[in-house]
């Protein structure tokens, strides 16, 4: 498995004149060619954050206070804007939520996707058009040659992100980052969106990230997935560690509250009561402390480490130490990675 | 790590989130407007404005037509040369003499007892203690052909002292704002040219607003066909720039006078209003308490008036307070082409118009008015910007 | 529908919207005119009425050249016809001249002046608003932003007195009035284009902070185009719709602001020449000059709306007038 990218001690911070909001408080994890890797988390947990540190698409007042992004073997946390803008969009690409107001409304999808080509690759405008709807009949958009010469508005919800990706991708990019890609689109076309992602990353090799509140959207596409709250991963491993055997409170209170069509009674969907910490204030101990069901005394007062669970999964739970009170389920006496 | 703090505790869920009291809209507006240091500004000046303006001509001794021939054309800051106690001199630039006590008091015009047109010398009398006094004025120098190359260019004598230059300069505490060509007091007609301004204007911007509030209401209300002749005549008015039907309206009226600009401001500006109130309608009337009341059975025009016209106040508001300004602007630009109030009541745009003349001699007489004009829009104008984004609703965050 | 079909869609609901304006604005023009008709002749008293009584004999020869002893109806159809033909008929109050050359000679003038204040605004208020945004907040936001403050509420003729004060009076760079010489121009060009150049600057800035917010700003940049071309290509063409919008306004700010700024600067354009026919009650120059402005603005908003449909897409295909 090749190492694509390796996110090192990630901090993020924006200096507001209120204070410092941490939003991203030392975040680690790989991935690797040809991965989809899944981040899920509440709104405010620190999932945008991380992604859009990753394209250095981070601006005043925030910053990447510490840490390391090594992509390709270069540690681009450190690269200026305009280093930046050579990766973005050609190595590194990334889609965002809301297809209705992402594309410049003034301009032909033609347009903006030959500039974004002809910015990266050293090609003709022919051969850039050329390429353009090749990338817009990969996505599977229907008479591309002719629908190319569109302005978005006459293109629909599930089209104009099709599009977005279609220019993602026309420089083929190693990694491709997708913020929250389904959310504003009706459940069909989720499907057909999320099909797309998967034929790229089996058949291209692509690598994929999705950040996404939605546990379906998870289930469906990705191999692996990180668990953030507050700033923090909490859980991170391979899809089908994380689905049955889930090693984090938070991740089983999120487990226990989507509706599930494989669990046979019929149960109470439990809500996770409380609501996120303040990431100007954050909790000394683990972010989870004030909501915990589990919570012990050492969860309030002393940082979580990462324990490891086995090969591929951690967990950042005080659970898992070997001091712990025994709890069914949960891997008591995992060895300490950090 | 000490063992005895893996210790469960009970579930106390501290709420990172504070909850806050909620506010009505309208406490909510309130509280954003007065944090908006400009907008408090404009409403402080406001309030000045109107004191000014209505309190004022009570603290003049002058009233708005009083004239004085003698102290015509007096600036407000004079050059003085003072040659004695309470005996300061002013030039003025008909060569008028004038004597002022210490704290700038006018006194007295000196009587003019000799004029020598040849070798320009003028002589003035100054009564001190009953005793005839005489001052001497040479303006000769840099003048005659014989008298060039002076730094100076004109000398006064009294009492055989000799004065090349003012001594100093004083406020005209008599006339703070100085007079005009007929000896009028300009700081009283500015007090009353202000209210005639402010009254035109603030008497036009109701009528627009009713007749505005009512057509658009119906308009919006109503919708479909009457929506669309009602807006397609607001459209032909509005093809043409509104202040040419105003000039026209005022040469048919041939006389200015206050009811007649009234009436032809009234006559279109409402127009902007309307397109207000109907947008306002026409997006209220789908929401669910509309349809609650038309249920009930609440007839029309009291579901427009005590239902829609309140929710829709905000815009209103706003809408009004910046026509205020609007409407002082054109009065003052009708005034400026010769269409505005008629004499002898004079409004502020009236007074900068007989100033022009005077422009570079008497510039005073076109700045205070002018500046009141500016002052009065620029307050209405910080005032209207402040409550429009005191009473957005979507920057609401109580 | 294929792109064929949409575009000839929307190529017939263009000419039938551009129809329905150039009818619209022809209806106006009508009404216009017919208005001022009957205002002008509702005025007590007839055209001669002065402070000096008019000679009969001379009364009646006027009264037979002007044609005012026809019939209402009938003098209308004759201006009317003069209207069709481009012709205003004659000035009463100067005799021997017909409005047509008052215009005439009043034109270039007002257009120079005019045209020079449109493009100051053009070309120096919307860079100004473009800068003032990039750098919110700094310094040179806050001045600009304060100057353009200024200029929004000192009105045009308060502005142009400041000018010839301290400009011609205390410093004697222009002249204070006429336009003997080059700078001649830059004291009434100032004073008429203040308002609208400072408009234009707010109007740019404000809508310029609230693209650069758009999500389409962060695709673009995400897509690694270069910061330069993010502003000038992506944001900026979207940032001008909202200012093409006022460039209707702007160009009657322009209009009547001349009326005034003409007189102050006592320069010899229409301006000047229709404030003149207001204080003399020369109707038929007061129609016709009014017409004349009218129409002018009419055709000016027309082209207004014809450029806005190339800058914004959105407009084309049936998402309804403005």
């Amino acid at each position: 498995m090749t190492k694509i990218l390796e996110v090192k001690n990630l901090n993020t911070s924006f200096f507001t004149h209120l204070g410092e909001v941490q939003a991203v408080r030392g975040n680690s994890f790989t991935l690797n060619k040809g991965e989809i890797l899944g981040i899920v988390g509440e709104s405010g947990s620190g999932k945008s954050v991380t992604a859009m540190s990753i394209m250095g698409l981070i601006d005043h007042p925030g910053e990447i206070k510490s840490g390391e992004i090594i992509f390709n073997g270069e540690n681009i946390a450190k690269k200026t804007n305009k280093e930046m803008s050579n990766i973005r969009g050609k190595e590194i690409s990334m889609i965002f939520q809301d297809p209705m107001t992402s594309l410049n409304p003034v301009y032909t999808i033609e347009n903006l996707m030959v500039e974004v080509i002809q910015r990266h690759k050293r090609v003709s405008k022919k051969e850039a058009r050329r390429l353009a709807i090749e990338k817009l009949e990969l996505v599977g958009i229907p008479e591309p040659a002719g629908r190319i010469k569109s302005f978005p508005h006459e293109f629909s919800g599930g089209m104009r992100q099709r599009a977005m990706i279609a220019t993602a991708l026309s420089c083929d990019p190693k990694l491709l980052i997708a913020d929250e890609p389904t959310t504003a689109l009706d459940v069909t076309i989720q499907a057909q969106i999320l099909d797309i992602l998967k034929k790229l990353a089996k058949e291209l090799d692509t690598s994929i990230m999705i950040i996404t509140h939605d546990l379906g959207v998870i289930a469906e596409t990705c191999t692996k997935i990180i668990v953030m709250y507050g700033g923090l991963i909490m859980e991170k491993g391979p899809i089908d560690e994380i689905f049955y055997n889930p090693q984090h409170p938070y991740t089983i209170g999120l487990l226990n509250s989507v509706p599930r069509m494989d669990v046979e009674e019929k149960g109470r969907l439990i809500p996770i009561p409380g609501s996120p910490p303040d990431l100007m204030n954050p909790p000394n101990g683990c972010p989870f402390s004030t909501r915990c069901p589990r919570v012990m005394q050492i969860c309030k007062e002393e940082p979580v480490p990462t324990f490891k669970v086995n090969d591929n999964h951690t967990s950042a739970c005080w659970l898992l130490h070997k001091d712990a009170p025994e709890v069914g389920g949960f891997a008591k006496g995992s060895e300490i990675i950090d | 790590m000490a063992d005895n703090r893996f210790v469960f505790l009970d579930s106390n869920l501290e709420d990172a989130e504070k909850v806050r009291p909620s506010l009505t809209y309208w406490q909510d507006a309130w509280r954003r407007l007065k944090k908006n240091k400009l907008s408090m500004i404009g409403v402080v000046t406001i309030i000045f404005v109107l004191l000014f303006a209505l309190l004022g001509p009570f603290f003049t001794p002058f009233s708005y037509s009083d004239q004085d021939n003698q102290y015509k054309n007096l600036p407000p800051v004079l050059d003085i040369f003072n040659v004695d106690e309470d005996a300061n001199f002013y030039l003025s630039s008909d060569y008028n003499m004038f004597r002022l006590s210490d704290n700038g008091r006018l006194e007295e015009r000196l009587k003019n007892t000799d004029k020598d047109p040849i070798n320009k010398i003028y002589t003035y009398i100054m009564n001190v203690d009953g005793v005839d006094r005489e001052v001497v004025l040479d303006f000769s120098y840099n003048l005659l052909p014989t008298k060039q190359g002076y730094d100076y260019d004109y000398t006064i004598t009294y009492e055989g002292v000799e004065y090349t230059q003012p001594t100093g300069n004083m406020w005209n505490k008599t006339y703070p704002f100085g007079t005009d060509d007929l000896g009028r007091d300009l700081l009283t007609r500015i007090m009353f040219g202000t209210r005639i301004s402010l009254l035109v204007a603030f008497i036009a911007t109701l009528v627009n607003l009713f007749i505005g509030v009512v057509y658009g209401s119906i308009a919006g209300f109503e919708g479909g066909r009457i929506d669309d002749i009602m807006m397609r005549i607001v459209d032909i008015i509005n093809s043409v720039p509104l202040v040419l039907y105003v000039i026209l309206l005022m040469v048919l009226f041939n006389e200015g006078g206050l009811w007649n600009i009234v009436i032809a401001l009234s006559t279109v500006y409402w127009v902007s209003m309307a397109r207000l109130v109907r947008g306002q309608m026409l997006s209220l009337k789908e929401q669910e308490f509309v349809l609650a009341a038309r249920v009930i059975g609440v007839p029309k025009h009291k579901i427009i008036f005590r239902h829609l016209i309140p929710n829709a106040m905000g815009p209103i508001i706003v809408s009004m307070t910046m026509m205020i300004p609007s409407a002082v602007f054109t009065e003052a630009f009708l005034s400026f082409i010769g269409l505005g109030v008629s004499a002898p009541m004079a409004s502020l745009g009236v007074l900068a118009n007989n100033a022009l003349s005077g422009l570079l001699t008497y510039p005073y007489l076109l700045f205070f008015p002018a500046m009141t004009i500016a002052i009065i829009i620029l307050a209405f104008n910080f005032l209207g910007d402040g409550l429009r984004d005191a009473l957005d609703p979507r920057l609401r965050k109580g | 529908m294929s792109n064929y079909e949409s575009y000839s869609k929307g190529v017939l609901y263009m000419s039938g919207y551009y129809a329905r304006r150039i009818v619209s604005a022809l209806i106006t023009i009508l009404l216009i005119s017919s208005l001022t008709f009957i205002m002008m002749h509702a005025v007590p008293g007839g055209p001669f009425t002065r402070e000096r009584p008019v000679p009969d004999e001379i009364l009646r020869t006027l009264n037979e050249k002007y044609n005012l002893d026809a019939s209402y109806f009938e003098q209308y159809v004759d201006y009317m016809k003069g209207l069709v033909t481009f012709d205003l008929g004659p000035s009463y109050s100067k005799v021997g001249t017909s409005v047509n050359d008052l215009l005439i000679s009043g034109f270039p003038i007002s257009a120079k002046i005019g045209l020079m204040a449109s493009v100051l605004i053009v070309v120096l208020g919307i860079p100004v608003g473009i800068i003032s945004a990039l750098k919110q907040n700094k310094p040179i936001d806050y001045l600009v932003m304060f100057l353009a403050t200024v200029g929004v509420t000192v009105p045009s003729f308060v502005m142009a007195t400041l000018i010839i004060y301290f400009f011609a009076g205390k410093l004697n760079w222009i002249p204070s009035f006429g336009v003997s010489d080059w700078r001649g121009y830059i004291g009434p060009v100032l004073a008429l284009s203040g308002y609208s150049l400072s408009f234009v600057a707010r109007l740019t800035r404000s809508s310029m902070l609230e693209v650069l917010q758009q999500d389409y700003i962060r695709t673009a940049r995400a897509n690694g185009i270069r910061e330069f071309k993010v502003i000038a290509k992506h944001a900026v063409k979207n940032a001008m719709i909202p200012v093409v919008t006022y460039i209707g306004p702007m160009v009657a700010a322009i209009l009547t602001g001349s009326f005034v700024i003409e007189k102050i600067f006592a320069l010899p354009g229409l301006g000047r020449h229709f404030i003149e026919s207001i204080t003399n009650r020369d109707y038929t120059t007061i129609m016709g000059m009014t017409i004349v402005y009218a129409v002018f603005y009419i055709i000016m908003i027309f082209l207004v709306d014809i450029a806005y449909g190339f800058i914004d897409p959105r407009i084309k295909l049936g998402k309804g007038k403005a």
